[in-house]
């Protein structure tokens, strides 16, 4: 086949037509592959040049070269212009409403208790405290006359218990019997946190349960200082209220400890002012004081070597502070409606 | 406690204003709980009389009383019906102010009103909304703040172990320490008159342990109380009576001691004996209401019977009347704990009893005497005549020895030993120093101070816990306690909450009888009772946590909240032998199906075994199984036991029928328990990594039809059996029962993983075993397989 310059002509008239009417991207390279490639009449012609008489080979060279680059220069193009548009209209072809948003994905819910629990955990394993356990049904020399409380005790006024049937053992009414069967069966030095659930035969009000939970805390050591446990209440309660609290540290009166105070947190709604959520601006948030000797020696430490601090606060009373729980009977509720706002 | 502020002036200079007072009260351990300007919510209001009264002729539950201000004769209309004509009662006349209301003459359904009378509550004079406040006092047009003066109330929460500080002196003492000022206590004058042991005898030596007695005769009891000591009565909230009674209360509220006065002239015998009451004795109580006496009851007699509840409460023969004349005043020291047996007994608390039962200290009975006897002297014209004090085993004193660094040692501080010395005096701490030693006797009225650390507690609450450094306790310590992870159930608790299911913590006391029976089979039948619970539906500990979690879902099903999913970790209580009760931990789930029946119910049981078995993976080494079986409270053809190496641990299953219905639960319900620390291993697991693979495995499903209660365990077994050694794992992949396979059958899937360690497995190999499995499972149970 030869080739003559009207054969190009047509070629570039059609190509160039071909090209501009491409409606999208593999339109076009299908063409291109049509235009250029081996069965392509470019290349057909290109072939036919060496047949050519040698005096018109090189113009007619020079001409379908120019055309090929011709074509590629408009493929490209047209390859863009295509390319612009497909990206250019996506934001309409494509279009969602992102603000439709579904449920997150379900999942359970923790306890409120579990979570401060777990902050309660953290922070004092940071410092080196052990978590204890001890029973929830007590006998009497734990739970009372280990910690100075014989019969007949005011403090017994305060602490009503349930009894079971053999009327020896009770319901613990505070985690401080841990105290005890931890310094019996421990040497110092002693730094647990001891957490769990306590009993009193109190009537129910928003901030009184037959069942609530308290966590205590003990440590014994050589030479361990009311100072001690005065940086220890501050290091928790801004740890876990937030820097900006301040902590005011009272004289208080538990059989146990001597000497005793307690602990308040400033009112963060207040800021200390006073509110109807607070005392004058504090809340208490815990009791504690120096380990009475005759606790220590009734925990098999000798007094003579080793002095410990001790303290308990309620774990329920720090969550209804933290999570803004206006009454204490709804953590025993059940009702899934509360449970899963946690 | 009541603190009068104008009264405790009196004990102690105050120079610091009442808030500063107040909060260094409070950080010394005195806690003040409420600050009261008294007579600050009235203005103009004046004393009026009664007069007449009569029903409102438009209105039932009104009435018009005529009352006479001393100048003329208004009437006003109340809705009080406390009246009687001859009452004083406080009158608000137009113009007078009650708190921020001033008021104005008024029509009230017809009938003007020239104004109010006024309520306690209206006044700001106590917290009764109910009646008219009646006044024992006062002359008719006279302003109200003469009855009731201008002064600021304090109220304070006084600890247990301080009963001294249950009067306006005790108060007074602690802010002399607090401030370094002086303390100003009442004159005592100490003449007595001669002793008369024959007047009392204390039999019950175990129930009393002083017994300060004086006769007064010649008392005019009808004599007006000087308006001072009316004013601070009131102001504590105590009501004036008679002079006699009056000074009693007085000097009880001044100095802590409570008191009792006899008419003497009514005591058979004319003497008092300290006994046990005899059982089924009555008395006649000062309040008007009989009461019966327990001989464990501690009693004041005559020769002839009861005639006071000992530390508690008087008796109505003996009471001092306006006519009485001769007066045999009691200060006596009561045993607390029988005090406080007897007011819990007779659900009666007082004044006196709330102290006697702190433990008094038998020093603060004399000088009470003297003070009473000094004022009714002076007040009411009495002569005292003859003195008892019974003492038969006084108070021994202590010392206390401190070693010299002991204070700052224990406070973790530095403080002068004369700020020390000077807080302990001002509290009337004796003090002793020698060789840098320090001893100390504590004042005979402070009975809690036996060891140094008392005396440690005296000086920081007084020098202020503010002044103590803060500081983290921490020396070298050596290592013996290696780190023991014990968060199995935060790990339990995030794959439940992983697979939707709340976290819920139910009461750990139940009903013995009313709580549906569903427990692990190796709970025991018998629940740990309370022998005195707050009610019935709470008389016993929870053997199981599935009744509650149950009950947990019908409670939520009643909200509107169908479909509750819950699970709880906590203990169990379990009965043991020799008075013991054990307290394993559990883990429960239960999870509603509202709807869908049978086959949802299913569904829902095999999610809770496989959440189960994710909690066992996650946590332990040893594997569990499910076995087909049965427990109390659970569906008798879909329940599984749930073992551990032979022993059953657990039990998963749908709820029984009857247990829904008993808790009104509608739908269906699954649930399980475990022994936690069982499921778990204690979380003590360890991932041990093994080589991978060298060759490639072959995997294989297998799909057999099966007819009857054929347990998939059992099938497992025995492809493990005929799988041999190349058979590295099988798992169970679906269940199908329906059209396909028909009635009565069912089609279970396993998936098989072949892999040796030596070579690549051939088709041919793999096709072998899978035969030989095909027909064991054909000749064992009967199964068909299907292509």
């Amino acid at each position: 086949m030869s080739v003559n310059v009207g054969d190009l002509d047509a070629i570039g008239i059609d190509a160039r037509r071909r090209i501009a009417s491409a409606p999208d991207e593999a339109a076009l390279e299908q063409l291109r592959v049509e235009l250029l490639g081996k069965k392509g009449g470019l290349t057909a012609a290109l072939r036919g040049l060496g047949r050519l008489p040698a005096d018109q080979r090189a113009a007619a060279g020079a001409r379908a070269n120019s055309l090929k680059a011709e074509i590629e220069g408009l493929l490209a193009t047209r390859a863009q212009q295509l390319q612009e548009t497909r990206i250019g209209t996506l934001a309409d072809r494509e279009w969602v409403d992102v603000t439709f948003v579904p449920n997150p994905i379900r999942r359970g819910h923790l306890h409120p208790l579990t979570l401060i629990l777990r902050e309660v955990k953290a922070i004092f394993s940071r410092i080196g405290y052990d978590v204890a356990l001890g029973p929830q049904v007590e006998d009497e020399f734990h739970n009372f006359e280990a910690l100075n409380i014989p019969q007949d005790h005011p403090a017994r006024d305060t602490m009503d218990s349930f009894y079971l049937e053999d009327g020896k053992l009770l319901l613990r009414t505070h985690t401080s019997p841990v105290q005890i069967r931890y310094m019996q069966s421990h040497t110092p030095p002693i730094r647990i946190i001891a957490p769990g659930a306590v009993y009193r035969r109190d009537a129910t009000d928003p901030s009184h349960g037959s069942q609530f939970y308290q966590f205590e805390g003990l440590v014994v050591d050589h030479d361990i200082r009311l100072s001690d446990l005065k940086g220890t209440i501050e290091y928790f309660a801004r740890s876990l209220f937030g820097s900006d609290r301040r902590i005011r540290i009272s004289g208080d009166h538990f059989p146990f400890t001597e000497p005793s105070i307690g602990a308040s947190v400033s009112c963060g709604l207040c800021d200390g002012a006073g509110c109807r959520s607070c005392k004058a601006g504090w809340l208490e948030i815990l009791g504690a004081g120096m380990v009475h000797p005759q606790v220590l020696r009734n925990g098999g430490i000798d007094p003579q070597h080793f002095s410990g601090f001790a303290f308990g606060a309620g774990l329920d009373r720090l969550a209804m502070l933290k999570y803004n729980v206006n009454d204490l009977r709804m953590f025993l509720d059940k009702d899934v409606s509360f449970l899963r706002q946690f | 406690m009541v603190i009068s502020l104008s009264w405790l002036r009196e004990l102690v200079d105050i120079s610091v204003d009442v808030a500063t007072l107040a909060e260094r009260l409070t950080l010394a351990g005195n806690e003040v709980e409420r600050i009261h300007d008294q007579g600050a919510d009235f203005e103009g209001v004046v004393i009026a009389e009664v007069k007449g009264l009569r029903p409102h002729p438009n209105a039932d539950k009104l009435q018009l009383a005529a009352v006479w201000t001393g100048q003329a004769t208004v009437e006003v209309v109340t809705g009080a019906t406390n009246l009687s004509v001859g009452d004083r009662v406080p009158l608000a006349l137009e113009g007078a102010r009650l708190g921020e209301r001033r008021i104005k003459r008024q029509v009230f359904r017809g009938v003007w009103s020239q104004g109010m009378l006024c309520s306690p509550i209206e006044l700001g004079l106590g917290e009764d909304a109910t009646g008219i406040l009646i006044l024992d006092d006062g002359i008719e047009g006279h302003d109200l703040h003469e009855v009731y003066p201008a002064d600021t109330i304090l109220v304070l929460e006084i600890k247990s172990n301080r009963p001294d500080l249950l009067c306006h002196l005790g108060i007074a003492r602690e802010v002399s320490a607090i401030f370094g000022v002086p303390l100003k206590p009442p004159a005592v004058p100490s003449d007595r008159p001669p002793m008369a042991s024959k007047l009392t005898t204390i039999e019950a030596l175990d129930g009393c342990r002083r017994f300060v007695g004086r006769l007064i005769k010649g008392v005019n009891n009808m004599t007006r109380p000087p308006a001072w000591m009316t004013a601070r009565l009131r102001s504590a909230g105590v009501r004036p009576i008679s002079i006699v009674v009056d000074i009693t209360n007085y000097v009880m509220l001044e100095m802590g001691q409570p008191m009792h006065a006899f008419d003497f002239q009514h005591l058979n015998g004319g003497r008092v004996v300290v006994r046990r009451a005899h059982e089924g004795e009555e008395l006649l109580c000062l309040d008007g209401f009989k009461r019966l006496l327990r001989a464990t009851d501690l009693v004041v007699a005559d020769s002839e019977h009861a005639q006071g509840l000992a530390g508690i409460i008087g008796g109505e023969e003996t009471a001092i009347t306006l006519q009485t004349a001769d007066v045999l005043l009691e200060a006596a020291t009561w045993e607390p704990g029988s005090i406080r047996r007897t007011a819990r007994a007779l659900g009666l608390r007082t004044e006196a009893s709330q102290r006697f039962e702190k433990g008094l200290s038998p020093a603060l009975a004399l000088p009470a005497i003297d003070r009473a006897a000094a004022l009714i002297g002076e007040l009411a014209g009495g002569k005292p005549t003859s003195s008892v004090d019974l003492y038969p085993d006084p108070l021994k004193a202590i010392l206390i020895e401190i070693a010299p660094d002991r204070i700052d040692r224990v406070l973790g501080l530095s403080i002068k030993h004369t700020d020390a010395e000077s807080i302990l005096e001002r509290l009337e701490f004796k003090i002793e120093r020698s060789d840098g030693r320090l001893a100390v006797r504590p004042p005979d009225f402070r009975l809690d101070c036996s060891i140094p650390e008392d005396v440690v507690e005296e000086v920081g609450r007084i020098y202020g816990y503010d002044r103590v450094p803060s500081t983290l306790p921490g020396e070298r310590v050596p290592v013996r306690d290696l780190y023991e992870r014990q968060d199995a159930d935060e790990i339990a608790r995030e794959v439940l909450a992983g697979r939707e299911v709340d976290e819920a913590v139910t009461n750990s006391l139940i009903s013995a009888d009313g709580t549906a029976n569903i427990r692990l089979p190796a709970a025991p039948a018998s629940l740990a009772r309370i022998t005195n619970p707050m009610a019935e539906t709470r008389n016993a500990l929870r053997a199981s946590l599935l009744p509650g979690l149950l009950e947990a879902l019908a409670l939520n099903a009643r909200q509107d909240q169908a479909g509750a999913r819950l699970f709880e970790v906590g203990p169990a209580f379990w009965r043991g032998k020799l008075d013991r009760v054990d307290e394993p931990r559990m883990l429960a789930v239960a999870l509603h199906v509202p709807s869908g029946g049978a086959p949802a119910a299913l569904i829902e049981l095999r999610n809770l075994q496989a959440i189960l078995a994710t909690v066992r993976d996650r946590l332990a080494i040893e594997s569990t199984e499910f076995r087909q079986s049965q427990a109390t409270g659970f569906h008798p053809g879909r329940t599984a036991e749930i073992v551990d190496q032979g022993e059953p641990i657990g039990v998963v299953g749908e709820v029984h029928p009857d247990v829904l219905a008993q808790l009104d639960l509608p739908g269906r319900a699954v649930a399980a328990e475990v022994l936690f620390d069982r499921l778990t291993a204690d979380g003590r697991r360890v991932p041990q990594a093994r080589p991978l693979p060298r060759f490639p495995g072959v995997r294989r499903d297998l799909t057999v039809v099966i007819r009857g209660k054929i347990a998939s365990n059992d099938l497992v077994q025995v492809i493990r059996q005929l799988g041999g050694y190349t058979l590295r794992d099988i798992s169970m992949q679906s269940e199908y029962q329906g059209p396909q396979v028909g009635a009565g059958a069912r089609s279970l899937s396993f998936r098989l993983l072949y892999q040796a360690d030596d070579r690549t497995l051939t088709n041919d190999e793999v096709a072998g075993i899978q035969q030989r499995i095909v027909e064991g499972l054909k000749q064992r149970f009967g199964a068909e397989v299907r292509s």
